[in-house]
C-alpha cells in the first residue's frame, strides 16, 4: 500500500456536521426528483405503498426466489423506490405459485406473511385499458387474456352481445371483475396486440386529487 | 515483496464474501439476500442498522429480524464492529482495491468522526423521508444488487466514491462517510477481540501505520505504551499484524470495559 502520513483528525464537527447537511439535501433532490413515477405493481402481498416504502428492505430475497424471474428491482431512476421490488407483468408477470416463495422470503412483512392462497392475491387490478384496441370488442374471437387467466370465469368473463355494426354478429367482450382479479398480469403478457389492451392498475385509485396542493 | 498472510486472508474472505452476495445470479440458492437481511441456508440474518430504520419507520419488528439482528450483533460484537468492513463489505474490497493504484491522492485526512455524524443524519433523513434511507441509497446494498440483478444506473455512487478517493482524499468513504462504518464503530469499542502490542519488541518503525487505512488508532497506543489498540475504528484486518517486521504485534482479548 502506498505510503500514509496521514494528519492527526482534527475536531472540526461542525463543518463535518455542514457537509453531512449538505450531503443529505443533496439525496433528498436525487430522491424526490424521481419519486413522480407514480405506481408500481408490487409482489403479491405487498403492503399498502406507504408502509411497503417503509418495511421494504431493499434486501431482493423476494426477487432472488421468484423462479420466473418475474421480479425486478428499482433503479436510480425510479427515485424513492430504489432497490425496491416489482413486477412489469408485459415482460413476466407473476404466476402466482402455489407456495409463494415471494412471501416466505421477504424478512421485513413488506409481503404480508398473512397472505396464504395465491387466488387471494390482489397487487392491482387488470382493466381492458384500450376498448378500441381489443380484437374481441372489435369483433373478432381473439379471448386470449380470458383463456390465459388463472381465475378465468371469475376474474375475467366473456360477456356476449350484439355486434351494433353487423347487426347479425356477436361481441364477446372480456370483462374483468376486480373482486377476483389477482392483478398477477398474466393476461396483460398474453394480450396478442404489440400494445396491450388488458393492464394491470392500481386497485385504489388515489384518495387525494393530485391537482389539490 | 513480503507476503502479508493477514491481508492475503483477508482478501480471500472478501472476495468469498463478494461471490456469496452473487450466488443468487447463479440460481443457487442456498443464499439469497443483502447484507440488508439475507438468509444462508435457512439461517436468518439481519443488518442491526437496517433493522434500526425499519423499527424507527413502522414501530415494530418482525421476529425474523429480530433474531436474524441479535445473531449479528453478538457476532459484531464479539469480533470487532468494523470487522464487517474490513472483511465483509464489498464497498471496501474496491476501495482496498482503489487503494493500491498508484494514483496522486491528497493525503491529508477526513475527520474518522464524521461517520457518526453521518450515521446520525442517515437516521433523520429515515425518519423525514419516510424510507429506510441507507438501505435504499447504500453503496453496499447497491454493489449487493448489481451482482445479481445487473449493472444500472444506482452504481454512480460507487463511481463517485471511486473518483473521490482517486482525486480528492485517499478512504473518503470508508474512514469519514459510511454510516454503516459509524454504526459498527460504535460496537466494536466494546469488543473484547483487539490488536495487541509486545511493547519490547516494538522498534518504532511505522511500518504498521503505514498499512493501517485508519492509523489514527496505532498512533496513540504506540506513543504512550499502551499494549492494546482500544480503538472501535479498528477492523481488526490484521494488516499491521502481518507487516510487522519485529513481530510485535497479534490479535488479544481485552476486558472491554477497562481502559
Ligand atoms: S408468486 Fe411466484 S411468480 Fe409470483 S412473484 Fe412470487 S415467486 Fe414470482
Ligand atoms: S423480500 Fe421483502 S424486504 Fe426484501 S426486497 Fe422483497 S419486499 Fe422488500
Ligand atoms: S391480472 Fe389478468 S390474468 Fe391475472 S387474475 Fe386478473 S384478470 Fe386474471
Ligand atoms: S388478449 Fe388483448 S386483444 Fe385479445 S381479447 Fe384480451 S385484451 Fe382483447
Amino acid at each position: 500500500m502506498s505510503a500514509n502520513n496521514v494528519k492527526q483528525p482534527q475536531k472540526n464537527l461542525p463543518t463535518g456536521v455542514k457537509g453531512a447537511l449538505v450531503g443529505a439535501g443533496a439525496s433528498c433532490l436525487v430522491l424526490k426528483a424521481g419519486s413522480g413515477y407514480g405506481w408500481m405493481l408490487r409482489p403479491p402481498g405487498a403492503v399498502a405503498e406507504d408502509d411497503f416504502l417503509k418495511k421494504c428492505l431493499r434486501c431482493g430475497r423476494c426477487a432472488h426466489v421468484c423462479p420466473y424471474d418475474a421480479v425486478k428491482m428499482g433503479k436510480l431512476s425510479d427515485g424513492l423506490a430504489i432497490g425496491t421490488p416489482f413486477i412489469v407483468p408485459r415482460e413476466m408477470p407473476c404466476y402466482l405459485c402455489s407456495d409463494l416463495p415471494c412471501v416466505k422470503a421477504c424478512p421485513s412483512g413488506a409481503l404480508d406473511p398473512e397472505l396464504k392462497d395465491p387466488l387471494k392475491t390482489r397487487m392491482g387490478t387488470a382493466v381492458i385499458s384500450e376498448r378500441e384496441e381489443c380484437l374481441s370488442i372489435k369483433g373478432l374471437r381473439c379471448e386470449v387474456c380470458y383463456r390465459a387467466c388463472p381465475v378465468i370465469d371469475k376474474a375475467i368473463t366473456v360477456e356476449n352481445y350484439l355486434n351494433v355494426e353487423t347487426g347479425r354478429h356477436a361481441i364477446f367482450e372480456p370483462v374483468v371483475h376486480k373482486k377476483d382479479c389477482t392483478g398477477c398480469g398474466i393476461c396483460e403478457k398474453a394480450c396478442v396486440l404489440e400494445r396491450p389492451a388488458i393492464v394491470v392498475q392500481p386497485l385504489q385509485p388515489p384518495t387525494e386529487s393530485w391537482y389539490e396542493s | 515483496m513480503k507476503v502479508n498472510r493477514w491481508t492475503t486472508g483477508r482478501r480471500c474472505v472478501q472476495i468469498l464474501m463478494l461471490l456469496l452476495l452473487a450466488t443468487p445470479a447463479f440460481g443457487w440458492t442456498f443464499f439469497e439476500g443483502n447484507l440488508g437481511a439475507a438468509a444462508i441456508v435457512g439461517l436468518q440474518l439481519s443488518d442491526p442498522l437496517a433493522a434500526l430504520q425499519i423499527l424507527l419507520l413502522t414501530g415494530t419488528l418482525t421476529a425474523t429480524m429480530l433474531s436474524g439482528t441479535a445473531i449479528v450483533v453478538v457476532f459484531y460484537g464479539l469480533f470487532g464492529g468494523r470487522v464487517f468492513c474490513g472483511w465483509v463489505c464489498p464497498v471496501h474490497l474496491i476501495t482496498d482495491l482503489v487503494d493500491l493504484l498508484p494514483w496522486p491522492k491528497r493525503l491529508s485526512s477526513w475527520s474518522l468522526e464524521w461517520k457518526t455524524t453521518a450515521l446520525i443524519v442517515t437516521v433523520i433523513m429515515t425518519v423525514i423521508l419516510g424510507i429506510p434511507v441507507f438501505e435504499t441509497v447504500s453503496p453496499i446494498g447497491t454493489t449487493a444488487r448489481a451482482l445479481t440483478f445487473g449493472v444500472s444506473s444506482s452504481l454512480i455512487i460507487i463511481v463517485l466514491i471511486v473518483i473521490a478517493e482517486l482525486v480528492l482524499v485517499r478512504r473518503v468513504w470508508c474512514r469519514s462517510l459510511c454510516p454503516l462504518g459509524g454504526f459498527y464503530y460504535q460496537l466494536g469499542r466494546f469488543s473484547p477481540l483487539v490488536v495487541a502490542y509486545d511493547t519490547a519488541k516494538c522498534s518504532h518503525c511505522g511500518e504498521c501505520r503505514r498499512v493501517c487505512f485508519v492509523p489514527e488508532v496505532l498512533a496513540p497506543s504506540l506513543k504512550s505504551q499502551r499494549n492494546m489498540v482500544h480503538s472501535g475504528e479498528c477492523t481488526r484486518c490484521g494488516a499491521c499484524v502481518g507487516i510487522c517486521p519485529e513481530k510485535a504485534l497479534g490479535f488479544a482479548l481485552r476486558n472491554p470495559f477497562e481502559r
